[in-house]
C-alpha cells in the first residue's frame, strides 16, 4: 500500500465540461520515496498537488477515482479534519519563500504555531524545538533568528524557515513546489543537499515539483513528465535520462543547452503547449511531435505501462519489446 | 583580450559604479560599490557572458553599457566613441548603437501599442522613413524573427511568453546596433520555449554581425552562446577568459564553486562537489581582502588582509592568490 495513491484526478476550472487542467492523473508515493513531477508552466503539475491539500476554490472542480493519503480518503474529508493532516502528516514549501512566510510574525512564532497546533507543545518546549529545528536546517546564529522577521532574512534563509516549519510535525510526506527557483545556483545546492538529507533522516517521502530536469536527475528516485495536464512518461532515473521513451521527454531533454555541448544550436520542439482553444483531437504533443503518424492525429493514446515504467505514446522510443 | 583590437565595439576600462545609500536618519550615507574595476572588450559578432549570483553587479553592468546610468569612473568606449563626456548629438548616435532586452517580456512591452507600431517606434525616434517604409522593414524584422503578417496588429497580451521575447529582440535589433545588451533574457521561459529562443539570438548574429554581453546566472545557457565569460563576484571580477578554457578547467574557488553548483542532467560521479557554505556577503559592509574568502575552501590568512588583483593566468584573468597553488 502506497502513501499517496491519486487515481484518474482531473482539476477543471468553469464547469463540468471546461477543459480540464489536470486530466485523468495517476500518482503513487511510496513510503520514503522521492517523486520528481518535471513538466513546463500550465502542465498542472501545481494544480495536482493544491488538490491534493484541498486549496483548490470554486470555481474549481476536482474528481477522481481515489486521493488516498495514508489510507485517509482526502476527498472526503471535512475542513477540520483535513486541518489535522496538513501540515502534520502532509506538508509543503512553496516557490517563493519570501510571500510563504507570514510578514507579521517573528520567524520562532510562526514554527512555534506548527507545534502548537500538532504537537501539543507550548512555552519553553515549543520554544527549545523551534531553535532545534533552526539548527536542522543548518541557520547560523539560529537562537537569535527565532526573533527575526522575514523581512530581515535573505531569500535562502527564508526557504530554510519555511523547511524548519514543514518538518516541524515530522510530516510522512513533504510537497516541494520549485523550491529553488527564485534562489541563486549555490543556494539552490544549499537547499536541495538539505532537502535530501532531511528526506533521509526522517524517512519521509519527497514530492518535488519542478521543470528543472538537472535538479530531477541529481535527487529524485522516480520521476513523472507532464505535457498539457496529462503524465505523459513515468519512469525511474537515470534510466528515463539515458532512454526517455516519449518523445517529450526527449525533446525536453534535448533542449537543454549541456546536450547541445559542442553543437552550433540547440535542437528545439517547435511550437508551444495547446491552450485551452486550440487542443487537438489526438494526441496533446502531435503538432509538436517529430515522430507524428496518422493515428496520433485521431486518437489519444493512454498511459500504458512498460517494462521500465509507462508511457502515453503510440510509437514510444527505446523499448526494446512492445508495449504490454 | 585586453588588448584593444580593430572591430571591437565595444570596450571598458576599470568601470565602477557606486551608490550612496541612506543608512538612517543623522546617520552619514554609506557607500555600495555596485560595480568596482571592470575591464573587458568586445568584439563585432562576438558574445561576452557576464555570470554571477544576484547582487555580484551584472545588472549594474548593464545599466552602465546601456547609458541608463553614467558609471562613477572609468571610461567606456562603444564603437570607438567615448561614452563619457559625450555631447547630446553624440549620445542619441550611442543610444542607437546599444540596445536592450530584459528578463521579463511580459513587463518590457507596452500592453497598449500594436506590435507593428511597437517595433515601428525605433525607426519613427530615430530614421527619416516614411510610413510605408517603416512598415516594409517592421515586417521584414518580424518574419526574421519567426513572426506572422498578422502580428502586426495584434497587442502584446494576445503572444505567449516565448513569442513576446522575440518581439522584444525584433524591436533592439529594428536599428541593427552594434552591441545587444541582454539581461537574463531567458530565465523567465521554460526550456524547450529558452532553446527556441536562444538560438533566435544566435541566428540574428550571425546575420547582423552584433556584439552580445549576456547577462545570466545559468551557467549551462552561457556555455553554448559566450566566447568570451566574465564571472562576477560582488561587484568584481573573479575570472575572465574564453568560455571553454574556463568550463573546461576553471581556476578561481569561485567559479569552481558556481559550476559545480549548477545541476547536471548526467552527473558525474567522480567529480566530487564542491561546497560553499553561507551566502553573498552584504555589500554595504563588504569583507576585507578577498570578497569571497568568508565562502571559500582554500581561504588563508593573506586572502582576509589582501585584496587579489586580477593577474593573467593561462591566457586567462584570474583574481586569486592562489589560483597556481590550488590547481596544480
Amino acid at each position: 500500500m502506497s502513501l499517496l495513491d491519486i487515481k484518474n484526478l482531473s482539476v477543471r476550472f468553469g464547469d463540468a465540461n471546461a477543459v480540464p487542467v489536470v486530466d485523468g492523473l495517476d500518482i503513487s508515493v511510496d513510503k520514503g520515496e522521492v517523486l520528481a513531477i518535471v513538466g513546463e508552466s500550465g502542465s498542472g503539475k501545481s494544480v495536482t498537488m493544491m488538490a491534493l491539500m484541498g486549496l483548490i476554490e470554486a470555481p474549481g472542480r476536482v474528481n477522481a477515482d481515489s486521493l488516498q493519503f495514508d489510507g485517509t480518503d482526502m476527498l472526503r474529508l471535512k475542513g477540520k479534519q483535513r486541518r489535522n493532516i496538513i501540515g502534520k502528516d502532509l506538508s509543503m514549501i512553496f516557490q517563493d519563500p519570501m510571500t510563504a512566510l507570514n510578514p507579521s510574525f517573528t520567524v520562532g512564532f510562526q514554527i512555534e504555531e506548527v507545534l502548537r497546533q500538532h504537537m501539543g507543545l507550548k512555552g519553553k518546549a515549543a520554544r527549545q524545538r523551534a531553535l532545534e529545528l533552526l539548527e536542522k536546517v543548518e541557520i547560523p546564529g539560529a537562537s537569535s533568528r527565532l526573533e527575526a522577521y522575514p523581512h530581515q532574512l535573505s531569500g535562502g534563509m527564508s526557504q530554510r524557515v519555511a523547511i524548519a516549519m514543514a518538518i516541524a510535525a515530522e510530516p510522512k510526506l513533504l510537497i516541494a513546489d520549485e523550491p529553488t527557483t527564485a534562489l541563486d545556483v549555490t543556494i539552490q545546492a544549499q537547499i536541495m543537499e538539505l532537502l535530501v538529507n532531511l528526506q533521509r533522516e526522517q524517512d519521509m517521502a519527497l514530492v518535488l515539483i519542478t521543470h528543472d530536469l538537472a535538479v530531477v536527475a541529481e535527487t529524485a528516485q522516480r520521476v513523472c513528465v507532464m505535457y498539457a495536464g496529462q503524465a505523459v512518461e513515468v519512469g525511474s532515473v537515470p534510466e528515463l535520462f539515458n532512454n526517455p521513451t516519449h518523445p517529450y521527454t526527449e525533446a525536453l531533454l534535448k533542449a537543454i543547452p549541456e546536450h547541445s555541448l559542442g553543437a552550433e544550436r540547440l535542437s528545439t520542439l517547435p511550437g508551444i503547449v495547446p491552450g485551452r482553444y486550440d487542443r487537438p483531437q489526438g494526441c496533446l504533443l502531435s503538432p509538436r511531435c517529430p515522430y507524428v503518424q496518422e493515428q496520433c492525429r485521431q486518437q489519444r493514446p493512454a498511459l500504458e505501462a512498460h517494462e521500465r515504467g509507462a508511457v502515453r505514446c503510440f510509437f514510444p522510443l527505446n523499448l526494446t519489446s512492445e508495449v504490454a | 583580450m585586453s588588448t584593444p583590437t580593430t572591430n571591437s565595439v565595444l570596450s571598458a576600462r576599470d568601470l565602477t559604479r557606486h551608490y550612496s545609500v541612506s543608512t538612517g536618519l543623522f546617520q552619514p550615507n554609506a557607500t555600495v560599490q555596485a560595480l568596482n574595476g571592470v575591464s573587458f572588450e568586445l568584439a563585432a559578432g562576438k558574445t561576452l557572458a557576464v555570470v554571477g549570483e544576484s547582487g555580484c553587479g551584472k545588472s549594474t553592468l548593464a545599466r552602465a553599457l546601456t547609458l541608463i546610468e553614467e558609471p562613477s569612473s572609468g571610461s567606456l568606449q562603444i564603437a570607438g566613441q567615448e561614452v563619457t563626456g559625450a555631447n547630446k548629438a553624440q549620445r542619441k548616435q550611442l543610444r542607437r548603437d546599444v540596445q536592450m532586452v530584459f528578463q521579463n517580456p511580459y513587463a518590457s512591452l507596452n500592453p497598449r501599442q500594436k506590435i507593428g507600431d511597437q517595433l515601428a517606434e525605433p525607426l519613427l525616434i530615430n530614421t527619416g522613413l516614411s510610413k510605408s517604409e517603416r512598415r516594409e522593414k517592421v515586417q521584414a524584422m518580424m518574419q526574421q524573427v519567426g513572426l506572422r503578417p498578422e502580428h502586426y496588429q495584434r497587442y502584446p497580451h494576445m503572444f505567449s511568453g516565448g513569442q513576446r521575447q522575440r518581439i522584444a529582440l525584433a524591436r533592439a535589433m529594428m536599428l541593427t546596433p552594434k552591441v545587444l545588451v541582454a539581461d537574463e533574457p531567458t530565465s523567465a521561459l521554460d526550456v524547450s520555449i529558452q532553446a527556441q529562443v536562444l538560438n533566435l539570438f544566435m541566428d540574428l548574429q550571425e546575420e547582423l554581425n552584433t556584439g552580445y554581453v549576456f547577462i545570466s546566472h545559468n551557467l549551462s545557457v552561457v556555455r553554448h552562446v559566450a566566447d568570451d565569460v566574465l564571472v562576477m563576484y560582488l561587484g568584481r571580477p573573479a575570472e575572465m577568459g574564453p568560455s571553454e578554457q574556463i568550463y573546461q578547467r576553471p581556476l578561481h574557488p569561485y567559479t569552481k564553486a558556481l559550476l559545480s553548483a549548477t545541476p547536471a542532467i548526467h552527473p558525474d560521479p567522480s567529480k566530487p562537489k564542491i561546497k560553499i557554505s553561507g551566502e553573498l556577503p552584504n555589500p554595504l559592509d563588504p569583507p576585507t581582502g578577498c570578497a569571497f574568502h568568508k565562502r571559500c575552501p582554500y581561504a588563508t590568512e593573506q586572502c582576509e588582509v589582501e585584496r587579489p588583483e586580477l593577474r593573467l593566468i593561462d591566457s586567462r584573468q584570474v583574481a586569486c592568490h592562489h589560483a597556481e597553488t590550488i590547481n596544480s
